[in-house]
């Protein structure tokens, strides 16, 4: 009983790390993306406030079950995701199912969040909502294919499909896996471009085109839901591919460090492109970032 | 008597009786045609214990009928699924044209099925297997739409099959003496090579066309969005596996045998792999539900062929476990086309949409369908998808498990469209009367949708019989060693462990339910879908805002040159340059007795003057 009251405590204390993490990361960007702009921009705890106000107002309208269940459905995919990636290497507050399940498990968790959502934006009836939904599920199969390229080098180089046996390996031989398989990192950083949907992969919120795309009919309590699923999925991110390529984090400052640098790849990158249209996406992802991952399989075949 | 004769008397006597019920009354009608296919499933897993043979002697040759457990495992599905749909064809059928050939067709199908399965011999296993060609040819000319070009286009692909499996058959009877299948596996390793190549390769033909593996696949797509979906739900979901069960028999206990067996299997693989692609691809372009189901009927074939193809415990574990689950869950997807086409007459994307309120349990048993096909945890498909990537990654198909992934993440832009399609969107006027389908329609799709729930987290449950079927064909008892009853494993060794998976996303899930609906959910109302923003216009009533035309359009743009050929064009031509050949031999052949007294004049003036050359 008492492991089970620790779990659920550490499941929270996790789950508001992320939070946390995410919602400030995300405040950060926006400042960057300011300064770079030659823009003063919002103070870095801008997205507090905004996600705080939203979560304190009432709803006054819904559009069915469906719509109302969105965010739901969205939270079970960010909280699974960060419950499965192992947070830090040496540490009881942060509990890990990774033993339970691993990372097929967790390409397939990933899209749960996204479909169940995309359920919710399409009972609004609202046009934007549907080919939002319809661009964000096409740059999925585009970046999907990087992905896994690269994660699937990793399992046959060290025989094994679970992060923590990824983990292992990288504190056994010393090495990073980002430099011992750069093909596969190559490859999977290029996927992350797709997967933080920044310039120039914005294309299912796509301002000023689709009207902020699935979740233009999202006010209140569901926006708050969805930024805070955002943030927690981006923090589940993020630290997922710390623990595959950068060999975990041992401390919170450790691992902030690090991630905070793999997030300014697809944030910066953003800066300098305008945004794709969807088919030039899709097949950006299946042109160097599938080369690179196939070199990446040849690597881990070879040697 | 045997319990195996009576259950096939019954079948047969069910079927005729059925269809001259309908001269006396439909309701007895629909109560025999229950009854005939209900019955004999009870008996059959309540009395026929497996290992049991029987024999029947007609015209001195005779057949032998038995269960194994691999028979076993196929059989359930068969009869779980044609019970299952056949509850549904009351309600399906209620009010429609000819029912007494649709339900004869249907129940001598699901006899020749069984037949199929039970037969240990290759005489009445071909005949069952001309019994279920030619009912399904029937269902598919059922609507009398393009029976031309579907009707035979199904008929002449069936027949090339049954054709090479009659070589096959008649030339393992050459050479081994003996129609049983069994003598037919044990006399396999003393075959000349070529037959050892030949014999599999006309049998997969056979199975393959049934399996619709590429390129024998071009007839599926028209044959099961053509049937009325009551039987397409059995077609798709039942009568393609016998094509898998037939490859399966012919892969372990053949091609297995002979060094030459590794490429076999690869090729096959491949061809899998392929099938899964395209058929995902076709299946994101169709605008009509039928069609959009049939090829990822298509494409999920190609996956359960992937998982036996490639051959190892895992692989075929998957194979099987997926093959059980198409049939759960592509069974109630037809279903669910046939409740929609029923209720508002069409089963166009362009035309029907934002059902989720009027229909919301046949809502609810497509979108428990469509997590499964999609292959998201925690439902049942995620198990087959899952044990499929690690059989492939363990059994070093490096390429083989990217052009899978791809093709099942692409299946969830179909899997959306299908939803959206029918259920989402804007709610227009036209359909405002539409009402749920009958009860009698909805209870089989939801036993079929709790049945995938429950398989999602205890896939022990039909793990177990696949394993006896795997272990009765050769295979080691994979029990412990790659499945628990809710615990899977890979040969590595890394597992998914599904009870606490489960627990933690209901408790998560109805966590953030609660959160969602617990302050202000009786001031929040609902509002129509008209009542939405568009960029600070609030859009008018009579405002068309549906989006369902060209609805992957970027995607397949993206993919267009993949698609810009079609194997069926190549057929299409085949069958051309072959008419233009008939047009000329009717040129010469004219039917006209004054052309043939020519003939015969040329002939003997022929003869005539070149006598000394020829004599």
């Amino acid at each position: 009983m008492e492991t089970v009251l620790m779990d659920i405590l550490g499941a929270v204390v996790t789950f508001l790390v992320a939070f946390v993490v995410g919602m400030t990361y995300g405040g950060l960007s926006r400042k960057i993306t300011a300064r770079v702009q030659n823009r003063k921009g919002p103070p870095w705890y801008q997205n507090f406030i905004d996600a705080f106000k939203l979560g304190f107002k009432k709803s006054a309208i819904h559009h069915g079950v469906m719509h109302h269940l969105g965010g739901a459905f969205l939270m079970v995919s960010s909280v699974m995701t960060l419950m499965i990636v192992p947070v830090l290497s040496h540490n009881n507050w942060f509990p890990n199912l990774n033993f339970q399940g691993d990372l097929i498990f967790l390409l397939y968790i990933m899209t749960f969040g996204p479909l169940g959502m995309a359920l919710g934006a399409g009972q609004t009836g609202n046009p934007n909502s549907a080919i939002g939904v319809t661009r964000g599920l096409s740059q999925m199969v585009g970046f999907e294919i990087p992905w896994v390229l690269a994660l699937v080098a990793l399992m046959i180089q060290y025989h094994t499909t679970s992060i923590t046996g990824l983990m292992a390996a990288q504190a056994h031989s010393g090495t990073w896996l980002m430099f011992s398989s750069p093909f596969a990192f190559i490859a999977a950083v290029m996927a992350m471009l797709g997967m933080f949907r920044y310039s120039p992969f914005d294309i299912v919120g796509a301002p000023t085109e689709l009207a902020s795309g699935p979740v233009s009919e999202n006010g209140g309590k569901y926006l708050f839901v969805m930024m805070s699923s955002g943030s927690v999925f981006t923090f589940a991110k993020l630290t997922l591919y710390v623990d595959l390529f950068m060999g975990g984090a041992d401390n919170l400052l450790i691992l902030l460090v690090k991630t905070f640098a793999l997030y300014l790849i697809p944030m910066l990158y953003g800066m300098t492109t305008p945004r794709y249209r969807t088919e030039q996406a899709v097949r950006w992802f299946w042109g160097w970032p599938s080369f690179f991952g196939l070199l990446a399989i040849l690597q881990a075949v070879i040697f | 008597m045997e319990m195996i004769h009576i259950i096939f008397l019954i079948f047969l006597g069910g079927a005729v009786l059925t269809y001259f019920a309908g001269k006396v009354s439909k309701v007895l009608q629909d109560i025999f045609f229950l009854l005939s296919v209900l019955v004999p499933a009870y008996l059959f897993f309540a009395n026929v214990g497996i290992g049991k043979e029987v024999t029947l002697t007609l015209g001195g040759i005779t057949l032998v009928w038995g269960v194994n457990h691999f028979s076993w495992l196929f059989s359930l599905i068969v009869l779980g699924l044609g019970s299952m749909a056949a509850i549904y064809a009351i309600g399906y059928m209620k009010g429609k044209e000819r029912k007494g050939y649709f339900y004869f067709n249907f129940i001598l199908s699901i006899m020749a099925m069984m037949g199929i399965l039970l037969s240990l011999d290759l005489v009445s296993f071909f005949v069952f297997w001309e019994i279920m060609t030619w009912s399904s040819y029937l269902m598919t000319v059922y609507n009398g739409h393009e029976t031309q070009r579907i009707g035979i286009k199904y008929f002449v692909f069936s027949a090339i099959g049954a054709y090479a499996m009659l070589m096959a058959i008649v030339i393992v009877h050459h050479v081994a003496g003996s129609f049983m299948i069994g003598s037919m596996i044990n006399f396999y390793p003393n075959m000349s090579l070529s037959l050892q190549i030949w014999i599999p390769i006309l049998f997969l033909m056979a199975f393959g066309v049934k399996a619709a593996l590429m390129p024998l696949h071009v007839w599926a797509p028209d044959a099961y969005s053509n049937a009325p979906m009551a039987y397409t739900s059995v077609f798709s979901g039942a009568l393609s596996k016998m094509g898998i069960y037939g490859m399966v028999i012919v892969l372990v206990t053949m091609i297995n045998q002979i060094p030459q067996g590794f490429w076999f299997r690869e090729v096959i693989a491949w061809l899998g792999g392929i099938t899964a692609v395209l058929g995902t691809l076709w299946a994101i372009k169709q605008d009509d539900a039928k069609k959009l189901l049939a090829y990822s009927s298509v494409a999920q074939l190609g996956y359960i062929i992937v998982g036996i193809a490639i051959g190892t415990e895992l692989g075929m574990l998957a194979g099987l476990f997926l093959a059980v689950m198409h049939a759960l869950f592509k069974g109630t997807l037809f279903m669910v086309t046939g409740a929609v086409e029923k209720q508002t007459g069409t089963t166009n994307f362009t035309e029907v949409t934002g059902l989720i309120r009027k229909m919301p349990w046949t809502f609810f048993a497509a979108l428990f369908s469509i997590i499964a096909l999609a292959g998201i945890p925690p439902l049942g498909g995620f198990v087959g998808k899952w044990m499929l990537y690690e059989a492939l990654i363990t059994s070093n198909h490096y390429l083989l498990v990217i052009v899978i992934f791809f093709s099942s993440t692409a299946a969830f832009l179909y899997c959306y469209k299908f939803l959206f399609g029918f259920f989402l969107g804007q709610e227009e006027k036209e359909w405002a009367h539409v009402k749920e389908a009958p009860v009698v329609m909805l209870v089989p799709m939801i036993i079929m949708s709790v049945l995938m729930f429950v398989l999602g987290t205890f896939p022990g449950l039909i793990l177990k019989p696949i394993n006896s079927g795997l272990v009765d064909l050769g295979y080691i008892d994979t029990f412990k060693h790659l499945w628990n009853t809710s615990i899977i494993f890979n040969a590595w060794g890394d597992h998914v462990v599904l009870q606490p998976i489960l627990y933690y996303i209901i408790a998560i899930f109805v966590f953030f339910a609660l959160f969602l609906t617990w302050k202000g959910h009786k001031t929040t109302r609902y509002v129509t879908t008209k009542d939405i923003s568009s960029s600070g216009e609030v859009p008018a009533e009579d405002e068309n805002l549906t989006f369902s035309v060209g609805f992957m359009q970027p995607f397949l743009r993206a993919v267009a040159p993949a698609m810009r050929r079609q194997i069926d064009k190549y057929y299409t031509g085949i069958a051309d340059g072959l008419e233009s050949l008939f047009e000329f031999m009717r040129r010469i052949y004219t039917g006209n007795g004054q052309t043939y007294a020519v003939y015969v004049i040329v002939f003997v003036v022929v003869v005539l003057l070149f006598k000394s050359v020829l004599f």
